[in-house]
């Protein structure tokens, strides 16, 4: 009874990956052989644990709603992923993306959750993790909830406006903690938090709104991606000019004196002789 | 003879204060570098897929050192954590130059691995000679200590000074947070402008770390 909706993620995802393969292949990234992609599975389906398969192998036992597992290093390819129950056979599978395609130095996030109509999708995201300032860190948000269009807010300002389940909203934003909260688009209907998220400098911290509204299953999943910090612009420490090492010049002018008197004295000598 | 005599003292007068000249000269150069920053590449390391709690991040506790001492440049200041001026995007070394910063967003006084980055002012017109006035003339194996929040003392030995431009110096390396525990102390160095207020320079010792935090 799942085919239907199964198949369509299977669409979906391929299409998805597709696309980001060719995002990719059109960046700046040279042509010869790319480094693998590092491919975290993040379970945000309620209630319901998981044996995670990547082409027919199991790499996740009893992969639990609310873990993060990985990040998994996958070479570029094409990956058959299936989530079955535990210990039930691949063939019985809950979900299953066929020829999912991974495309080379990529930081995917691959996310079992609900579609907006409640049913078991797998979506691929690709991380951003390109640096972040000095004091910065990156807050992505992820709609992967049996949900309406939601609004993130931080503080009680509305940051992500209109997050459609599968879509994400993203910021660099000064490190530090904020409350978070998740509201109906448009309206003040909190529907999840608020939280404080602790924003740490130089990391990207993914925050999933997942499980079903509907199911009052609505919950939060995190991943957080670390090493994107950049250095400060400079270091400057000094104003005053009295370390300032060209202090070499008065000993040039007393070195020149001495000389000086020694050819004097020479002179003297010499005309002293005659 | 007394104008030989008078001459011959000439002589030696001038020839003593131009060596003695020629050694000034040379001794009040700024010391060459030496040294090599310890290694910043990690060892290569296989990763398993792990599985992890998808709960919100927590705020860790911040590890921040209290005091720096350097016996060699009878220095003992107080360290204080800082992090990024606003307007510039500069590290905000502390205002006063009594005080040395350390960058709160990078290693801590226990990291077990990375580069703890302490910065101080050599000078400041407002206030004279900083806390790190002097320290381009520290040498390989002087020591140096750090206090943690706790009290608790951690030793460091002086491997490394190099001097850069500002437009070249590789902060990327200095603010590392991977590679071997070390100890990284920066100020400023080199000709100063006027114009500007500006010096031209950085000066970096770099201090492997000799002992685990106690």
């Amino acid at each position: 009874m799942h085919s239907l909706s199964v198949r369509r993620a299977a669409v979906l995802g391929t299409v998805a990956l597709l696309g980001f393969a060719g995002a990719a292949a059109l960046g700046s990234t040279p042509a010869y052989a790319k480094a693998n992609s590092q491919v975290s599975v993040v379970h945000g389906i309620p209630g319901q644990p998981v044996d995670v398969y990547v082409n027919g192998k199991k790499t996740v036992p009893d992969f639990q709603p609310g873990k993060v597992a990985g990040p998994l290093s996958l070479p570029a390819g094409e990956y058959d992923i299936a989530l079955t129950k535990p210990g039930e056979a691949i063939g019985s599978a809950l979900l299953k993306v066929d020829n999912a395609e991974v495309p080379g130095d990529a930081n995917i996030s691959l996310v079992a959750h609900l579609n907006a109509e409640g049913r078991p999708a797998l979506t691929p995201f690709v991380n951003d993790t390109s640096r972040v300032g000095a004091g910065k860190a990156r807050l992505i948000v992820r709609h992967a909830a049996a949900a309406p269009a939601v609004d993130i807010r931080a503080g009680g300002e509305p940051v992500f406006e209109g997050v459609t389940n599968g879509k994400e909203g993203k910021a660099d934003v000064d490190a530090g903690t904020v409350s978070a909260d998740v509201v109906l688009a448009g309206s003040d209907t909190r529907v999840l938090g608020p939280a404080d998220l602790d924003l740490k400098e130089g990391t990207a911290t993914v925050v999933y709104a997942i499980g079903s509204a509907e199911d009052k299953t609505l919950d939060i999943v995190s991943q957080t991606i670390d090493g994107l910090h950049s250095a400060p612009g400079g270091v400057p420490s000094g104003d005053g000019g009295r370390a300032d090492g060209n202090s070499t010049l008065p000993w040039y002018g007393a070195g020149a004196v001495g000389i000086l008197l020694a050819l004097l004295g020479l002179t003297r000598l010499a005309t002293g002789r005659r | 003879m007394i104008i030989r005599r008078g001459a011959l003292s000439l002589v030696a007068l001038g020839v003593a204060l131009a060596v003695a000249a020629g050694i000034g000269a040379c001794r009040s150069q700024p010391a060459a570098d030496f040294g090599a920053p310890v290694a910043t590449t990690p060892p290569a390391t296989v990763k398993k897929p792990t599985i992890r709690d998808g709960a919100l991040p927590k705020a860790g506790p911040v590890d921040a050192p209290a005091r720096l001492r350097i016996p060699a440049l009878d220095l003992d200041a107080t360290v204080d954590a800082v992090g990024i001026d606003a307007k510039t995007g500069d590290f905000a070394v502390p205002p006063s130059v009594d005080r040395v910063g350390w960058y709160r967003y990078g290693p801590g006084f226990a990291a077990d691995a990375g580069s703890i980055v302490v910065a101080g002012h050599v000078d400041s017109a407002a206030e004279g000679k900083g806390a790190f006035f002097r320290l381009g003339g520290l040498k390989a194996g002087d020591a140096v200590t750090l206090t943690g929040p706790d009290g608790r003392e951690r030793k460091f030995e002086v491997v490394a000074r190099e001097r850069y431009r500002k437009t070249a110096v590789p902060l990327d390396r200095y603010f590392a947070r991977d590679g071997a525990a070390r100890l990284t102390l920066i100020t400023c160095g080199g000709p100063f402008d006027a114009a500007t207020r500006h010096y031209r320079d950085n000066v970096v010792v770099t201090a492997a770390a000799v002992e685990e935090a106690r």
